[in-house]
Order: C-alpha cells, then sequence, then structure tokens
C-alpha cells in the first residue's frame, strides 16, 4: 500500500506525517506524532483509552484512520496543560480527588470530560456519568473521577 | 484520634501528575531504536499434540526477522506463578510446547519490522494437530478415566493432593444442632480485565545483559524466573518496572511472552516488545478460579454454630498457576470469619481444558465467603433471627485462631457490622414493609476479613533502604511495584512520618531489580503493610544516625530528641537544628552519609469488613440493580485517606461485576473463547456505579504494620457479593446461590416461586 501524507494540527501545532492507508489516527499518533499519553486499551472502540477531540467532538482514536484526519483539528491529553505547563482545572481536580489510580485510563477519560466541559460548562452528575459511558476504568470505581469533573466544572466556572 | 504529622492525611500522591498529563510511560510507550514487534499465533483447538508446525513460509515474508515454535527453545520445565519458598510453585509449564491445553494457547511467536507484518506472518505458520480428548469441567476432569492433562503427581488431573483442614468434630457438632443446613455454590469465571494488556520489551547488550521492561506486580519474581529457565545469573538480568495499568493479582504470573520476546530479542540482536491484544489478554490471561463449594452448618436455636464441614473444587484451568495458593486460602478461610469449634474443610484445585486461572485480588476467598456468608442469611431465615445479629453473634474476634494459625488482634469484624447496622438503620430496614410492586427493593448485608501477605504459605520478607541527603532530604529504595494504588505515595508518608521529615522531602525510587533492594511483588493486600513497615524500620535507623550527629552540634544526648517537620529539638527546650543543617557539610567536614537498611519479616494481620447493599429487582425483566453500597471497613490505620477509599470504592465495581454480570465464557464442547472482548464481557461502566458510602475504621491496629496500618487492597471485592445476594433475597424472597446472577435466572426462579405457590394454594382448596 503507498503511503500518504497527511497534514492536522494537534494540540495546536501543525504536524505532516506520512502513513499507510489503513494506519489507525490511534497508531499514528502514538508512533509518527510520537503522543504516547493516548492509550491503546482494546484498539476496537470498546474502552475509550484512546479517546481525542477530533474537531470539537470526542471520538475513539482507534476507530478513526489517520487519513481521515487529514485537516482536522486534534486534542489529545498533552494539550490540556497550559503552554507555561500549569495543569488543566480537570488535570488539577483528578490529582486532589484521586481520580487516577493505574492511569491508563486516565488521558482518554482527561479528554472526555474536557470535551463534555467544552460544551457543557454546568454538566449535572447524570451528564458528567453519560459523558464517560464509553471509557471503562478498572480501578477508581468512577466515584471519584465524576466527582473530580464536577469540581473541575465548579472552578472553571468561577474563573470564568 | 492520631497527632501523626503526615500519616494519614491524604497527600498529593507522587505518581499522578505524570499520569494527568500524559507523561507517565508505560511499556508500550517506550522506544528504541531498531524495535521489533512479536506477535504469537494461538492455537484453535483446546487440547492436542503439534504433529506438524511449519514456519518456512513465514520466515520468508519480508519484514520477518525470527520464528519461534516449540523445535527451536529451550525446553525447561518451569512455574508459571514463580513464588521462592512458596507451597504454591507448580512446575508444569515449557516456554513452548508440543501439546496444546487450552484453546489460545501461543505455539509460535514472530517478530518482525512492523506490527502488521508480524500479525501477517502468523497466517503462514502451518500447525497441524492431532486432537486429543478435552475436558472443561471440574466434574469431567475428575471423572474416572478423563484425559490427563498434564503428566505430573498427584495424578487424576489435581493440581495439587486435597488440602485437609479439621479440628473439633463436626459428627458431634451436627449432633448437638437444632438446624442443619447445606448446599450448593458456584463461583463463574471473572477475569480482573486491568486496562493495561499485557506487554513486555527486551534488550540484549554487547555483553549478553538482558533487560526486560515489562508491566509485572513481580519485578524481582520475573527476574528470577527468567534467569532459571534462560540459564542466567541474576546479575545479568534486570527487569525494569515504572508506571503500570493495573493488575489486581494476575500480573503476578508468567505469561511465556517474557522468555518469548528475550529469546527473539537474542535471536535478531534487536530489541523486540510484544503487547497483546485486548482478545489476547483475555485468551493468554488469568481469570478467577471458577469454583463449586459444597457447604453445611449446624447450629443451635440461639443461633450458636456447631459445625462447619465444606468440599470446595476450583478450576485451574490449563496450568496450575496459582491454583494451589487459591485453594489453600480460599479453603482455609473457612475455618474463621464466624466461629466455630468443628470445622472439617477439603479444597481440591484441578486442570482443565479451559482458560489459565490465576491470582486475582480476594484469591478463593471471594468463592468461599460468597457461600459462607449467603449460607449464615439463610440460617438467620430459618431460625427466625436478624441475619445482621446472627453475623455478630458468631463473628471471630480477640484471640480467635485465624487461618494463618494465630490469634487475631481486636474486634474488627465485630466493629464493622455494628456501625454498618447504626449507619444504614438496619434495625428499621428489618422492620419494613417489603415492596410488592414490579420494582422490589432490597436490603442485605455481608462480612469478610482478608489477611494482610500471603503467610504462611509464603514466609515474606519486606526490604527498604533509606539515603540521606546533604541537603536533608531522602530517597527511599523499594522493590514494592506500583500498580496504581498509590502505595509508593503510602511508603513515602511512612518515611517522612518516622524521620519528622516535610513528605515533600521523600522521593520513592523503585521499578529497578538492579538498584532497589530485593521485593517479593505486590499482592495479598501486603504493600503498606509489609513493603511499608520495612520503610519506617529503614527510616528508623537513619533517624538513629541523624540523631546521633544533631546530638553533637546541640550538645544534647541522642535519646532526648525529636524532629518534627523538618526540625530537630531538644524535647521540651527551644534547641533547635533543621535536619539540614545537622546533615549539610561544612568548611572542611563533608556531609554526612546516612543510610539505614531494614529486612522485616511479617507473620499476618486481618483486615475485616461489612458491606451494606440496596438493590432493587426488576421483576418483570430480572435486572438487579445495585442502588447504595455502604461498605465499613476496619484497617488498622489509615495512611491515605483518599488512596485507601479508592480501593475500597474499585473493589466493589469489580466485586458488583463477578456478582451480576462478569463470567469469561468457553464453548463447552470447543473450548473456543466466547466473549474475549468488552462489549461482551460486560463490566459496571460509570452509568451503572451505584453511590457508595464509605466508612473506615482504625479500631483494631496491627502492631506487625506500619503504625498499625493493615491492607486493604483485596478486602473491598470479597464483601460485595454475598450482600448483594443476601439482598436480592430480601427483594424477592428468592435464593440464588451462584454468580453472576443474571437477568433471565431471576425471571425463571420468579416463575417457579409463583408456580410453587400456585400450586400450594391449589393443594390448600382441595384439601
Amino acid at each position: 500500500m503507498s503511503k500518504r501524507v497527511v497534514s492536522f494540527t494537534v494540540n495546536g501545532e501543525a504536524r505532516e506525517i506520512v502513513v499507510a492507508p489503513n494506519r489507525s489516527l490511534l497508531d499514528a499518533l502514538r508512533t509518527e506524532a510520537g503522543l504516547t499519553g493516548t492509550k491503546k486499551g482494546c484498539d476496537v472502540g470498546e474502552c475509550g483509552s484512546c479517546t481525542v477531540i477530533l474537531n470539537g467532538q470526542p471520538v475513539n482514536a482507534c476507530l478513526v484512520l489517520a487519513a481521515e484526519a487529514d485537516g482536522a483539528d486534534i486534542t489529545t491529553v498533552e494539550g490540556l496543560q497550559a503552554a507555561d505547563g500549569t495543569p488543566h482545572p480537570l488535570q488539577d481536580c483528578f490529582m486532589q480527588c484521586g481520580a487516577a489510580q493505574c492511569g491508563f485510563c486516565t488521558p482518554g477519560i482527561l479528554v472526555a470530560a474536557k470535551a463534555l466541559l467544552d460544551r457543557n460548562p454546568a454538566p449535572t452528575t447524570d451528564e458528567i456519568r453519560f459523558a464517560i459511558a464509553g471509557n471503562i476504568c478498572r480501578c477508581t470505581g468512577y466515584s471519584k473521577i465524576i466527582d473530580a469533573i464536577a469540581m473541575a466544572s465548579t472552578a472553571q466556572e468561577a474563573t470564568r | 484520634m492520631s497527632d501523626n504529622a503526615i500519616i494519614g492525611k491524604s497527600v498529593k500522591r507522587q505518581d499522578l501528575l505524570a499520569k494527568v498529563t500524559g507523561d507517565a510511560r508505560y511499556v508500550a510507550d517506550m522506544q528504541l531504536p531498531g524495535l521489533l514487534y512479536a506477535r504469537s499465533k494461538r492455537s484453535n483447538v483446546a487440547h492436542a499434540l503439534i504433529r506438524r508446525i511449519d514456519t518456512s513460509r513465514a520466515l520468508a515474508l519480508p519484514g520477518v526477522k525470527a520464528v519461534l515454535t516449540h523445535q527451536n527453545v529451550p525446553r525447561v520445565l518451569h512455574a508459571g506463578s514463580p513464588h521462592p519458598r512458596s507451597a504454591s510453585v507448580t512446575c508444569d509449564q515449557y516456554i513452548l510446547d508440543d501439546k496444546v491445553r487450552y484453546w489460545g494457547e501461543t505455539v509460535a511467536v514472530v517478530a518482525a519490522t512492523s506490527e502488521e507484518i508480524a500479525e501477517a506472518a502468523l497466517d503462514l505458520i502451518e500447525v497441524e494437530y492431532e486432537p486429543l480428548p478435552a475436558v472443561f469441567t471440574t466434574d469431567d476432569a475428575a471423572r474416572e478415566g478423563a484425559p490427563l492433562i498434564h503428566d505430573r503427581e498427584p495424578g487424576g488431573n489435581l493440581v495439587l493432593p486435597p488440602v485437609k483442614t479439621s479440628r473439633g468434630d463436626v459428627e458431634r457438632g451436627f449432633a448437638e444442632a437444632d438446624l442443619i443446613i447445606e448446599g450448593e455454590y458456584e463461583g463463574g469465571r471473572p477475569t480482573p480485565a486491568y486496562m493495561e494488556p499485557n506487554a513486555c520489551m527486551c534488550q540484549w547488550d554487547g555483553n549478553g545483559n538482558l533487560t526486560v521492561w515489562i508491566s509485572t506486580q513481580t519485578a524481582f519474581m520475573v527476574r528470577g524466573i527468567i534467569a532459571e529457565v534462560l540459564g542466567l545469573p541474576l546479575h545479568k538480568v534486570r527487569v525494569l518496572v515504572d508506571h503500570m495499568g493495573g493488575g489486581f493479582g494476575a500480573k503476578q504470573d508468567l505469561f511465556q511472552s517474557e522468555f518469548l520476546c528475550a529469546l527473539l530479542a537474542k535471536q535478531t540482536r534487536r530489541p523486540v516488545r510484544m503487547e497483546y491484544t485486548r482478545e489476547e489478554t483475555f485468551l493468554g490471561g488469568r481469570t478467577r478460579h471458577p469454583a463449586k463449594i459444597w457447604l453445611k452448618q449446624g447450629f443451635k436455636k440461639d443461633g450458636t454454630l456447631t459445625a462447619r464441614q465444606a468440599r470446595v473444587v476450583f478450576n485451574s484451568g490449563a496450568y496450575g498457576s496459582h491454583g494451589p495458593g487459591v485453594t489453600i486460602v480460599g479453603t482455609g478461610a473457612l475455618s474463621s470469619l464466624y466461629r466455630c469449634d468443628n470445622v472439617e474443610l477439603e479444597g481440591r484445585c484441578l486442570y482443565t481444558n479451559s482458560p489459565i486461572a490465576g491470582a486475582y485480588r480476594g484469591y478463593g476467598v471471594v468463592q468461599t465467603y460468597y457461600a459462607l456468608d449467603i449460607q449464615m442469611d439463610e440460617a438467620a431465615h430459618k431460625l427466625g433471627m436478624d441475619p445482621a445479629e446472627l453475623k455478630l453473634k458468631n463473628a471471630v474476634r480477640e484471640g480467635d485462631i485465624a487461618p494463618s494459625g494465630h490469634p487475631l488482634i481486636g474486634h474488627g469484624l465485630e466493629d464493622c457490622i455494628r456501625r454498618g447496622m447504626q449507619e444504614v438503620g438496619w434495625a428499621a430496614l428489618r422492620r419494613r414493609t417489603r415492596d410488592s410492586g414490579v420494582q422490589r427493593r432490597g436490603w442485605g448485608m455481608g462480612c469478610e476479613m482478608h489477611g494482610s501477605s500471603a503467610y504462611p504459605g509464603i514466609k515474606e520478607q519486606g526490604n527498604a533502604i533509606v539515603k540521606m541527603n546533604e541537603d536533608g532530604s531522602v530517597v527511599l529504595l523499594t522493590g514494592t511495584a506500583g500498580l496504581g494504588t498509590g502505595a509508593h505515595t503510602a511508603l513515602a508518608q511512612i518515611v517522612a512520618e518516622e524521620l519528622g521529615l516535610r513528605f515533600e522531602s521523600v522521593s520513592v525510587m523503585h521499578g529497578d531489580t538492579d538498584v532497589v533492594p530485593w521485593d517479593i511483588g505486590a499482592f495479598a493486600s501486603h504493600t503498606t503493610y509489609l513493603g511499608g513497615k520495612a520503610a519506617q524500620l529503614a527510616a528508623a535507623e537513619v533517624k538513629r544516625q541523624l540523631f546521633d550527629r544533631a546530638a553533637e552540634l546541640l550538645e544534647a544526648a541522642a535519646g532526648d530528641l525529636e524532629s518534627i517537620e523538618g526540625v530537630i529539638r531538644v524535647r521540651g527546650s527551644d534547641r533547635t537544628i533543621s535536619i539540614r543543617d545537622a546533615v549539610a557539610p561544612r568548611k572542611g567536614v563533608p556531609a554526612a552519609q546516612l543510610v539505614g537498611s531494614a529486612t522485616y519479616h511479617p507473620t499476618k494481620s486481618y483486615s475485616f469488613a461489612a458491606h451494606f447493599v440496596e438493590v432493587v429487582v426488576d421483576t418483570e425483566t430480572g435486572q438487579i440493580t445495585v442502588l447504595q453500597v455502604v461498605p465499613v471497613h476496619e484497617i488498622g490505620k489509615i495512611i491515605h485517606p483518599i488512596a485507601a477509599a479508592g480501593q475500597i470504592e474499585g473493589g466493589i465495581q469489580q466485586g458488583i461485576g463477578h456478582t451480576l454480570y462478569e463470567d469469561y465464557q468457553i464453548d463447552l464442547k470447543t473450548g473456543r473463547s466466547l466473549n474475549a472482548n468488552f462489549v461482551d464481557y460486560k463490566m459496571p461502566l460509570s452509568m451503572d456505579m451505584p453511590p457508595i458510602r464509605t466508612v473506615i475504621l482504625e479500631t483494631a491496629p496491627d502492631p506487625g504494620g506500619p503504625f498499625g496500618a493493615k491492607g486493604v487492597g483485596e478486602d473491598p471485592i470479597v464483601a460485595i457479593g454475598p450482600a448483594i445476594a443476601n439482598a436480592v433475597h430480601d427483594a424477592i424472597g428468592v435464593r440464588f446461590r451462584h454468580y453472576p446472577i443474571r437477568p433471565e435466572q431471576v425471571l425463571q426462579a420468579l416463575r417457579e416461586k409463583q408456580a410453587d405457590a400456585t400450586a400450594q394454594n391449589e393443594e390448600g382448596v382441595t384439601a
């Protein structure tokens, strides 16, 4: 298969990578773009560990072809921190609440939560649960994750 | 209750910044120049001899660098669960064998320049099998004349000779009983389903030293078994573990990929990485042991237990793994929890051509306490007693002999039951009118106890080295693994507390077998208990050296000194010196070299829990929904409240899972896996989890643990199961004695109950 050039913006940076047409966006991000924060937990769209924001929408990067992302604007977990390294309120609240344990699902859940707060800055608990319903966490029982997202929403609202 | 400065506070966990920023590196995130990718070819038969295996077409594929089969790897018999000095070592595995013992077993591996090429090469490997008769259930495996899966002692597909425990006289006990209850209970096949699929990467240097990056709970055991099987001295094998994406017990085993990666790397003289797919993590991973338990107990009218007799059969799957340990611990647990003078227990563990069962949080006790606690609930109903009161009456307490053989400390179980009854208003709940509509709510409670450390099965040992730097900061060197529980943060808290340092002044070095002291691995709820105590002892040694030095500077006796928040003070005076100044270099005098090391040999402590659960059962769909959980745990001393609560909430999530949904299934004709994915293997997700109101007690601290602390990792997964089953009985009056309890079984049981009631009514009319 002849490779093709794909251009996209990741975390505000324009990138150009060369990939096979059947390469998933997940593999392209992890290997060609060197962004390993996005995790591969199942590779078939069942666990949400690879959630990224693609043109404003949270998606499983394992279910998107890299070639489909040509021209797209992508946010991964590496793009949550401010330019000066200050953690995003979601990242702060995850640390404070103990919302991460092994940390493997954490990048995907943080990104799914960011997508939620971007479109709904003050979600209800049920809306939070629903927004991360596609993200499997096996360590925490979810309650501290839900608390952390609610806390981040409040923190963001307070600074608005 | 405590005046500790750092212990008992939810300090900032040291691993979380890396985890929330995406900077934390897991094995699959690491790149090495020239890296090759390895994949496994897995069998599509459950029991067979390999007659012919042809790799020539795979080797001819451009990009393929090496292919290994049983024909070109060393043939060394070894244990999959390589615990040294343990009763549970079962030498029954080869790196690759000419016999296949379960559907999905690895028969060949390929290393290639890309995953895609390696994957394509698998299809080019031709394997010709001579099928053998297969057995999938313990009943079939135990039958006279059943095909033997292994040719080893004690024979008859037994993994180990039957485990027998007894005390008192059960016959006399049953003769004295006013009520005798017996029943059969059955546990399914949940899997840990950690989020990070198994991964390992190997590289040899030019001097014949092997480096292994791996997601494991037991780095030193991985080192030991790799060295043993590959014939290397220990200093030639370096095992590195940084972050790992969960293990829950299962990542104690070797998965054969470790040897195969090392051999592929050696042959190709390039680094090789093997990542399991999610499907492979099911196929080649480890499950909880499916179990069948026959249990009989005798009671006096007042609820006093007079006798307990049990026969437990565990399904080990194709290899022994933790079968012996699980059988000993799971069966032995039935000697305790509820006091009984006359006990007779037998545990068996059988090979079958099924997925390999291994260590998984709760380790045999999940299965046996499910049976025991449900039967206590049944007894309470038959005796006309409140189940919580019956359990409280019989709860083990101070001085009772634990399964480990030594006396229990304190009244932890009674404290948990009493506190839970208060929290939920249990007495009033018992008196309430039961629902009669479509949706019926019910309350249930379940109890458990679990040991910290694997004593006496394994005589454990915790080691630690504490070094103080010339600015007064400290590094703890520990071999304990960080599965994600926050254990390293807890260890740092313990060191800071002992030394009187600020928490921020302590860092933890771990995960490098060439650097840190030997450790047995993270399992048996023992890291904080055992590794923490060793760290505390090593810190105490540094403190002694520090005070000797400070005593000279302060012109005081070392025994009169105390240290708090980085400052050493002569007790009862205002003479102080900072720790930093006490160790710093001064003109012409180098900094003090303060190093303490400690080895700690624990016995065992027990933690306790009582879980109170409210469920609602939909009598039209059979759906059981957990509405709320109030877990009460007694853990001696809380080191990090948020991390401890996180363990409890996560354990409850997995426990709800195996009680209501999770069951890894195989086709009972072929052994083929039926649900090796996250859609068909259903786990509780964010929408399914109920509110959890956790209560943690510190009423029975154990002097064997740091500051009295005991374990908490495994406890929460044990009590939740029977609590749910008992709540379902409270809701609909149907007794389930197995897990998972499926909606169709609820409907079926309700129909049968209805039919029985109708039949009885008709009988009443005709009479």
